[in-house]
C-alpha cells in the first residue's frame, strides 16, 4: 500500500524535465501569444470600420490577393520546371547550378525591387541597352519582382520534393505498359498534391504579406502590407494598422492549419530507389539551356547591383571607384552593419540553444505536454514578420527595451524559430530510439548523453541552424521595421532610407554586403560540416 | 572477471537471481501485463516467447526499470529493486537495433561507460580492449558503427554491456534485423559469454526455434498472461494448452523444417 502510495505521488511530481518544458512553453507564449494578443485588443470598431469602408480597401485587397496568386503561379511553374531540370535529367554540374539559383535567398525582399528598378527604371541599366519605353512601376513589376523573392525558397522545396519521390512505382507502371500520361495522372499528380498545397500556401503567404517589393515597385499600386507599413510609419496609426495585421494573419494561418492537420499522414515514406534516368541529348540540351537562363536571369539584379556599387556615377560616369562602399559607411553604414552583425550571431546562438532544447524535449522525451510545446513553437510560422513587428510595437513601445538590441534579437529569433527546430526535430528523431534507455542502463546521465551522445550526432543540423537564424536576421526588414530607431537598426533597413533618398549607389551597397557577408557564412558552415 | 566460470552444477540447486511477483501493467483500460509471476535462476537462459503485443517487451523495460508497473515487485538476491534506477540494477540490455553511439568508435562505446564511472584512462581502455577482443572484434577498434555488418554491431552492443560487469542481460529480439548465418554466429557467442561469465539472460524472442535452441527454460506468453514455464523438453512433452501446441510446438516444427532446408545448401 505504502509503495503504491509514493509511486502515484511520483508521477504527480513535476520532473525537472516537465519544468523545462514549461519554462519553455511560457517563454514562447509571452514571446508570441502576449504581443498578438496585444493586437487583437488594440482593434477597434472605429478603425475596423474606416479600414473596411474606404473605398480604396476592395482595391488594395483585391491588389494584394491578384499580385500574389499570379506571382505565385509563374514562380512555382519557373520552380517546378528547374527543379525538374536538376532532379529528373543526367545534365552535369547540378550541385553549382543549384547554389547559384538560390543565392538570391540571401538578399532582402526590398533588394529585389531595388534590383527591378535598377535594371528596368528609368534610367535603367536594360532600359538604356535595349532602349525600352515601359515601365516597371506597378503591378507587373510587383510580379517581377514577387517571382524574384520567392523563386529560390520554391525551387528548394520542389527539389525535396522530386529529390524523395520513389521511382519504384514508376518502374512497375512502366513493366505494365501504362503510358507515360497515365503515369502523370495517377502517380505524379496524387503523389505531388500535398506537398504541391504546402508549397502553394507557404509562397502565396510569403508573397502576400511582403512589403518590400510592392512598396519599391508599386508605385501607386497599393497592396495590404504596403498599407499597413505606411499607416504605422507614416501616420503613426496603430489601431489602423492592427486592423492591416489581423488580415494579412489570415492566409498564413489557413496555411499553417493545413500543414498541422496533415503532419500526422505526411508523406514519410523513404526512397527506395533512385529513378533511373534516361539518356537523352535533347532532353539535357533543353535542361542546360533552362539552367542557363535561370542563372542568368537571377544574376541580372546582382550584376547591377555591382555595377551601380563600383561605378562613380551611373550612367554618366562608368569608372571604377570605391567611394560608394566608403560613403555607405560614412553614413553610419558602418554602425547598422555592426548592429545587423550583433543581432544575427546572438540570435544564432541564442535561438540554436532554444531551437535545440525545446526539439529535444519534444522529440526525445516526449511527456504529455511535449505535443503543446511542439504547437507553440511551430506556430510562430503562421504569424507574418510584419504583423509580429506590429504587435511588437504595441507591447514594448513604452519599456525600457524598446529602442535596443534586445528586442530586435527576440522578434527575431521567435519569428524564425520554426524552421530550424523542425531541422532539430526531423534530425533528433532520426536518432535511435533506445539510446536514452542504453544510457540509464549504464548510467549515463541526460546531459552527459546530450553532450557525448546527440550534439556530436546532430552537428550538422547545428550548423544549419544557426546558419539560417544568421542569413535571416542579416536580410529580414520585416518584423524589425517598427521595432528599429537611429539606436538599435540594421543595416537592411537602409535600403529604405537610402531609396526614400534616391540614392541608389549606396542601396547597391547595402544589398552587396548582406549578400556577401551571408555567403561567407554559408561558406564558413560548409566547411565547418564538411571537416567535422 | 574473465576468470568467472559458470558452475556446472544442476540448475535446480542454483541460487535464484530475480523474482518476479504478481507484476501487472496497465495503459489507460488496457492491461498489457496482468499478474506476472515467475522467477529466474542465476546463470540461467530464460527465453520469453511471444507474439507481438503480447507484452513481452514492456516485461523486460520493466525489469530493467525503464517503466514503473501498476502492481507488484520485483526482487534481486532477494531484496526489492523495483524502484531502483535501471543504472543500480546491475543489468544490461541489448536492442533490436543495436542503439550503438554513432559518432564514436567501437572502442568509444565500449569503453564511454567506464569512463563515466570515472575509472581511471588506462584501467577502462584495458577493460574495453579485452572485452572487444573477446567479441572477436579486435581488428574494427577504430571504426565508427556506421562500416560494421549488422552482426558486428550487435557484438559491440553485447560488449559495450559486458564491460559493466552485469548480473543480468536482458536482450530486447537482438537477431531480428540479421541473416540467418549471422544468427547462427551470434547464438554462439550469447551462449559462451552465459558459460564463460556466469551471467543470467533473459532473452526476448518471437522465434519458436531460437527460443528452443538457446534456453534452459522458456517462458511462453500470451496477451499479457504467462501460458506456460518451463524447460524445452517440457514444453514439448506437455504443452500446457492449445495456443502452447499451436503457437510454439506446430510453429517451431515448419521453422525447423526450413531451416534444415536451408542447412543442406550451405557449404
Amino acid at each position: 500500500m505504502n509503495g503504491s502510495l509514493s509511486r502515484r505521488q511520483q508521477r504527480f511530481r513535476l520532473t525537472g524535465i516537465q519544468i523545462n518544458h514549461f519554462i519553455l512553453m511560457v517563454v514562447f507564449l509571452f514571446l508570441l501569444g502576449l504581443p498578438l494578443i496585444r493586437m487583437f485588443f488594440n482593434l477597434n470598431r472605429k478603425s475596423i470600420l474606416s479600414v473596411f469602408q474606404n473605398p480604396s480597401f476592395t482595391r488594395t485587397l483585391s491588389n494584394s490577393i491578384q499580385v500574389a496568386g499570379i506571382s505565385t503561379l509563374i514562380t512555382l511553374s519557373i520552380a517546378y520546371l528547374l527543379a525538374y531540370c536538376i532532379e529528373r535529367t543526367k545534365i552535369k554540374h547540378t550541385g553549382t547550378i543549384s547554389i547559384l539559383l538560390v543565392l538570391p535567398m540571401l538578399i532582402p525582399s526590398i533588394s529585389h525591387g531595388m534590383g527591378l528598378i535598377l535594371l528596368f527604371g528609368n534610367n535603367g541599366i536594360l532600359t538604356r541597352l535595349f532602349a525600352l519605353n515601359t515601365t516597371i512601376y506597378g503591378k507587373w513589376g510587383i510580379i517581377t519582382g514577387s517571382v524574384f523573392y520567392a523563386f529560390p525558397v520554391a525551387f528548394l522545396m520542389f527539389i525535396n520534393v522530386l529529390k524523395y519521390e520513389d521511382s519504384a512505382p514508376y518502374e512497375a507502371a512502366q513493366v505494365l505498359g501504362i503510358p507515360r500520361w497515365r503515369q502523370l495522372t495517377a502517380l505524379t499528380f496524387p503523389y505531388l498534391r500535398r506537398p504541391l498545397i504546402s508549397i502553394v500556401f507557404a509562397i502565396f503567404t510569403m508573397i502576400i504579406t511582403d512589403y518590400g517589393v510592392p512598396i519599391i515597385v508599386g508605385g501607386k499600386y497599393s497592396t495590404l502590407p504596403v498599407v499597413l507599413y505606411q499607416e504605422v510609419i507614416g501616420q503613426l496609426d496603430f489601431a489602423k494598422g492592427s486592423v492591416y495585421g489581423v488580415l494579412l494573419l489570415i492566409p498564413a494561418s489557413i496555411a499553417f492549419l493545413f500543414d498541422v492537420l496533415n503532419a500526422d499522414t505526411g508523406n514519410t515514406s523513404y526512397v527506395t530507389h533512385a529513378f533511373e534516368l534516361r539518356d537523352s541529348k535533347i532532353r539535357e540540351a533543353f535542361a542546360y539551356i533552362v539552367c542557363a537562363l535561370g542563372c542568368l536571369i537571377v544574376f541580372l539584379p546582382i550584376s547591377s547591383f555591382v555595377i551601380l556599387a563600383f561605378t562613380r556615377r551611373y550612367p554618366s560616369d562608368l569608372s571604377a571607384t570605391f567611394r560608394n562602399v566608403l560613403n555607405t559607411l560614412n553614413l553610419n553604414g558602418s554602425r547598422y552593419l555592426i548592429n545587423s552583425i550583433t543581432i544575427a550571431i546572438a540570435v544564432a546562438m541564442i535561438g540554436t540553444i532554444i531551437a535545440f532544447s525545446t526539439a529535444y524535449l519534444t522529440a526525445r522525451v516526449r511527456t504529455r505536454y511535449s505535443k503543446y510545446l511542439h504547437l507553440i513553437t511551430i506556430t510562430s510560422t503562421a504569424v507574418p514578420g510584419i504583423v509580429l513587428g506590429l504587435s511588437y510595437v504595441l507591447v514594448f513601445k513604452t519599456s525600457f527595451i524598446y529602442g535596443t538590441l534586445a528586442i530586435l534579437i527576440m522578434v527575431n529569433l521567435i519569428h524564425f524559430i520554426s524552421a530550424p527546430y523542425l531541422m532539430m526535430y526531423d534530425s533528433l528523431g532520426k536518432i535511435n530510439e533506445n539510446l536514452e534507455a542504453v544510457g540509464q542502463t549504464l548510467g549515463i546521465g541526460r546531459l552527459r548523453m546530450i553532450r557525448d551522445v546527440f550534439i556530436p550526432q546532430s552537428k550538422a543540423t547545428i550548423f544549419e541552424m544557426g546558419s539560417y537564424f544568421f542569413v535571416n536576421c542579416m536580410m529580414t526588414i520585416s518584423a524589425v521595421s517598427f521595432l528599429a530607431t537611429t539606436a538599435n537598426k540594421p543595416i537592411s533597413l537602409m535600403i529604405n532610407q537610402f531609396e526614400a533618398q534616391m540614392q541608389l549607389e549606396n542601396v547597391a551597397v547595402v544589398s552587396l554586403a548582406i549578400l556577401i557577408i551571408n555567403l561567407l557564412m554559408k561558406v564558413l558552415v560548409k566547411a565547418c560540416t564538411k571537416r567535422s | 572477471m574473465l576468470e568467472h566460470t559458470g558452475s556446472q552444477q544442476d540448475l535446480h540447486d542454483r541460487h535464484i537471481k530475480l523474482r518476479i511477483e504478481r507484476l501487472s501493467m496497465q495503459y489507460d483500460d488496457t492491461r498489457v501485463l496482468d499478474d506476472i509471476d515467475f522467477e529466474v535462476q542465476e546463470g540461467e537462459f530464460l527465453s520469453i516467447l511471444g507474439p507481438s503485443g503480447c507484452g513481452k517487451t514492456t516485461l523486460l523495460r520493466i525489469l530493467i526499470g525503464l517503466i514503473t508497473p501498476v502492481e507488484g515487485k520485483i526482487l534481486m538476491d532477494g531484496i526489492d529493486i523495483t524502484n531502483l534506477p535501471p543504472s543500480a540494477r546491475g543489468m544490461g540490455i541489448v536492442f533490436q537495433n543495436y542503439a550503438l553511439f554513432e559518432n564514436m568508435t567501437v572502442l568509444g562505446n565500449v569503453e564511454y561507460s567506464l569512463k563515466i564511472q570515472k575509472e581511471t584512462r588506462k584501467i577502462a581502455r584495458d577493460k574495453a580492449m579485452s572485452i572487444i577482443d573477446h567479441m572477436g572484434l579486435a581488428e574494427h577498434i577504430d571504426k565508427k558503427p556506421v562500416s560494421l555488418s549488422g552482426g558486428q554491431q550487435q557484438r559491440v552492443a553485447i560488449a559495450r554491456t559486458l564491460v559493466m560487469n552485469p548480473q543480468v542481460i536482458l536482450f530486447d529480439e537482438p537477431m531480428s534485423a540479421l541473416d540467418v548465418e549471422t544468427r547462427l554466429a551470434l547464438r554462439k557467442v550469447i551462449k559462451q559469454i552465459q558459460k564463460e561469465f556466469g551471467t543470467t539472460m533473459i532473452y526476448i524472442t518471437h522465434d519458436q526455434e531460437e527460443a528452443f535452441a538457446m534456453s534452459d527454460r522458456i517462458l511462453v506468453m500470451e496477451e499479457a498472461k504467462i501460458s506456460q514455464i518451463g524447460t524445452p523438453a517440457d514444453i514439448i512433452a506437455n504443452p500446457a494448452n492449445e495456443y502452447v501446441s499451436k503457437f510454439v510446438i506446430a510453429n517451431l516444427q515448419e521453422k525447423i523444417d526450413s531451416l534444415s532446408r536451408y542447412a543442406k545448401v550451405l557449404p
